[in-house]
């Protein structure tokens, strides 16, 4: 499910049944010029694995909106307000959180995160519509969904 | 002689020429007309064509196997492709069938023999959700109905998917 009206609706009769949130982490920065163009497909990237995932496992898993942060910000002050967002979710109750990110400065931080860190090694570029980007995309979703599934 | 040379008198003249004239202005208006008060029923749906799935028919066996497609969808702000899916294989009497994949109690991806303890049924990983080869659900599992079930036809050996409709309905 993700967080619009019409899944919200059927998420809130069947409550008990939605037990996992997946938050996708993305960088954002207008400041480094060699950067922006990967940073940017990277966040295109994610926001369509993120779907992805979510259409494999709609019926158990919450995806909730991207958690965009500036990427030379403070690693401590975000990972306050991430776990503001885990710790929502925990609350209502949801078992599981994930966070998805190509961005390898989670890793280090990972035991500080309120939930299972899934960091994926960056797509630095390529083509959206082709088709190995399409297949690439399709066998990675389904091993994070089995990982996920792992949890359950 | 001059009477019996004249055939067609002046008056008969403009009467064929004005009625002529008269009935092609008043075609020329009520063809348009009657083309607009028709023309619903000529037009096809274009939500429920079938598409083109890219599976050879002598491929589809007993075995539900699973076949990705991609849609043109669009919807109130933009045009987009859309992934679909299906499992598909041949019944017992030899009949094509394409079931949806979406599990009908809360959406998500069904598997055929998705889980080792279930052979021969399609298994829900979210919820435990089962379903028989046929797409009935299995009662005591949390789905209260059928998978959908494909339109489906057969082209030049391919094989052609269209809207999946619940079951009863189709």
């Amino acid at each position: 499910m993700q967080w619009i009206k019409e899944d919200l609706q059927q998420y809130i009769q069947a409550k008990e049944y939605v037990d996992t949130i997946i938050v996708p982490l993305i960088p954002y920065h207008l400041s480094q010029d060699s950067e922006l163009e990967k940073n940017a497909f990277q966040s295109e990237v994610l926001s369509i694995f993120a779907k992805e995932i979510e259409k494999e496992l709609s019926g158990r898993v919450m995806l909730t909106p991207n958690y965009h942060y500036l990427k030379s910000g403070s690693k401590e002050e975000e990972l306050k307000r991430i776990n503001s967002w885990a710790g929502d979710a925990l609350s209502q109750p949801f078992k599981n959180v994930f966070f998805v990110t190509f961005d390898s400065t989670w890793k280090k931080n990972e035991q500080a995160l309120d939930g299972t860190l899934i960091w994926l090694p960056g797509i630095q570029s390529g083509d959206l519509k082709s088709n190995e980007m399409r297949s690439f995309i399709h066998d990675q979703v389904e091993q994070i969904g089995e990982f996920i599934k792992s949890y359950w | 002689m001059s009477e019996k040379k004249q055939q067609v008198s002046r008056r008969q003249f403009l009467n064929y020429t004005l009625t002529g004239v008269g009935g092609f202005m008043a075609a020329g208006m009520l063809v348009p007309m009657l083309r607009m008060a028709v023309d619903p029923v000529l037009q096809e749906s274009s939500a429920g064509d079938l598409v083109n799935v890219g599976l050879a028919v002598e491929d589809i066996t007993t075995e539900p196997q699973r076949v990705d497609w991609k849609i043109d969808q669009v919807d109130a702000w933009y045009e987009s492709k859309v992934g679909k899916s299906a499992w598909v294989y041949k019944n017992d009497n030899d009949e094509v069938v394409a079931l949806s994949p979406i599990c009908k109690h809360l959406g998500c991806v069904v598997s055929w023999e998705g889980s080792e303890d279930y052979p021969d049924q399609f298994y829900c990983p979210c919820h435990g959700g089962r379903y028989h080869k046929d797409g009935q659900n299995i009662p005591g599992t949390p789905p209260t109905a059928a998978l959908d079930v494909y339109e489906s036809k057969v082209e030049n050996g391919m094989l052609y998917l269209g809207r999946a409709h619940p079951r009863g309905e189709a």
